[in-house]
């Protein structure tokens, strides 16, 4: 960050390099298209570029770099107001796009989405940044702005939520068909 | 051991299982959880993290347009130091208040209460430091329009309250005249600090945080340049004349976003 703050424009593209899939990951689960995501990338590089020369030597970067991120995302949602109108909606959360040719998700992988999806934001978020991000936990509370016991509580919640909907969603393979199957079994 | 070698455990493919991990899992309820039923949670989001999101190639060459485009004067007051941003702008606001007092201040001055005065000024100041603060510095409990509106309500009710406390006689025998002239000139008198906080501003598209935390900014400023040029304390003429500053200030600033929401 040193050497992009002092006009390299190569240490410019390595941050790039290092942050970008990070980002991507942390911020595509909840958007619709791959061109929302790279908007949002591109967004938060451009923020960093006018607020580089706010960045305190000694002080981490990626916390950083994702609240930047983070701000930029909770706008998106204020203006689209997308998130507001998903849950609203409880049987229709939102289906991150697919990956490339050969990254064929699995049905247990769009479970674990959609079960994502429909955790509370404040407990999803945690997780997001600290499996998907690749962010620690103390780097998550500062992200957020939070504490890091406030941060792990969320995150403990969102385990316990996110099993609950997982038991909820895999079926038993020796099941015997019955009775209708719960709303959130069915998309 | 600790939370994130967990994760990284299972983002590898395995499920941790050493001594270390039981030690770490004696300490941690939210790790625990992540092993419960045969690691389902855990195991579930390591497959979700293994899956690699595309980006186009051309994305780096894209930014790297965006930030070459990142030229001139506004792009240089956007991108100085937040403590720098923020400091400019409020020596902006309080050298229109000083401007404001040195070209016409008030009559009954001379006999205006100290009591009234401090107090008065450190409010007003208070308000003005906090909504520049919110709106220059990157926080991350960054609140939306709906969190500062109570702060918004504040800066657009504190003319009335203190037009309502007592003065001086002069500023209780004024009448509601004049409204429109002290308007234009709390108005006139803050449209430079208006103009720098819509340089300062990062965003390429105003959010509503900007526009409400920037009309605090300057109409509670706009107050304080009338608190010292006006004696006036009849309630027609400070909602004509003052309180409505912090209104028009908000919809100027609404109507900017509307207007480059339209151009871009």
């Amino acid at each position: 960050m040193a050497a992009y703050i002092s006009g390299e424009m190569a240490a410019f593209r390595e941050l790039f390099q290092r942050y970008t899939p990070l980002l991507q990951r942390a911020m595509a689960r909840d958007l619709r298209s791959p061109e929302e995501a790279n908007d949002l990338v591109q967004q938060t590089f451009l923020h960093l570029h006018r607020s580089r020369l706010d960045f305190e030597p000694g002080r981490k970067l990626k916390p950083w770099i994702f609240t930047i991120a983070l701000n930029l995302k909770r706008e998106y949602f204020r203006r689209s107001k997308r998130r507001h109108e998903t849950s609203l909606e409880d049987d229709r959360v939102a289906e991150p796009f697919e990956g490339p040719r050969g990254q064929e998700r699995s049905d247990a992988a769009r479970e674990t989405t959609r079960a994502l999806s429909a955790l509370p934001p404040d407990y999803r978020e945690v997780i997001e940044l600290h499996w998907f991000g690749g962010l620690s936990f103390p780097e998550v509370a500062e992200a957020v702005g939070s504490t890091v016991a406030a941060v792990k509580v969320r995150a403990h919640r969102g385990y316990v939520a996110l099993r609950a909907r997982l038991g909820e969603q895999v079926p038993e393979p020796e099941a015997v068909p019955g009775p209708k199957p719960s709303p959130e079994g069915i998309h | 051991m600790d939370c994130a070698e967990i994760r990284d455990s299972f983002t590898h493919g395995e499920v941790p299982s050493n001594a270390a991990v039981q030690a770490h899992l004696a300490v941690c309820p939210q790790c625990r959880e992540l092993f419960e039923h045969d690691a389902e949670v855990g195991r579930s989001l390591a497959s979700e993290a293994a899956f690699t999101v595309p980006f186009p190639d051309e994305l780096f060459g894209q930014i790297e347009a965006r930030v070459a485009r990142e030229t001139g004067l506004r792009a240089w007051l956007r991108s100085r130091p937040s403590k720098l941003r923020f400091l400019v702008a409020l020596a902006s606001a309080l050298v229109a208040v000083a401007l404001g007092g040195a070209l016409a201040l008030r009559s009954d001055f001379s006999a205006y209460p100290s009591a009234r005065l401090v107090p008065l000024l450190g409010v007003y100041l208070l308000g003005i430091c906090v909504a520049l603060g919110q709106e220059l510095f990157l926080s991350a409990r960054r609140g939306s329009f709906a969190d500062h509106f109570g702060l918004l309500l504040g800066a657009l009710a504190l003319p009335f309250l203190i037009a309502l406390a007592p003065a001086t006689d002069a500023s209780r025998a004024f009448g509601p005249e004049g409204a429109l002239g002290c308007f234009g000139y709390g108005a006139l008198l803050t449209l430079p600090t208006a103009a720098l906080l819509w340089a300062f501003d990062r965003d390429d598209r105003l959010s509503l945080r900007t526009v409400c935390l920037s009309a605090v900014a300057l109409g509670l400023s706009a107050n304080l340049v009338l608190e010292l040029h006006c004696p006036s304390g009849n309630l027609q003429h400070v909602l004509l004349g003052h309180a409505s500053l912090g209104l028009a200030w908000l919809l100027a600033w609404a109507l900017t976003r509307r207007l480059s929401r339209i151009a871009s």
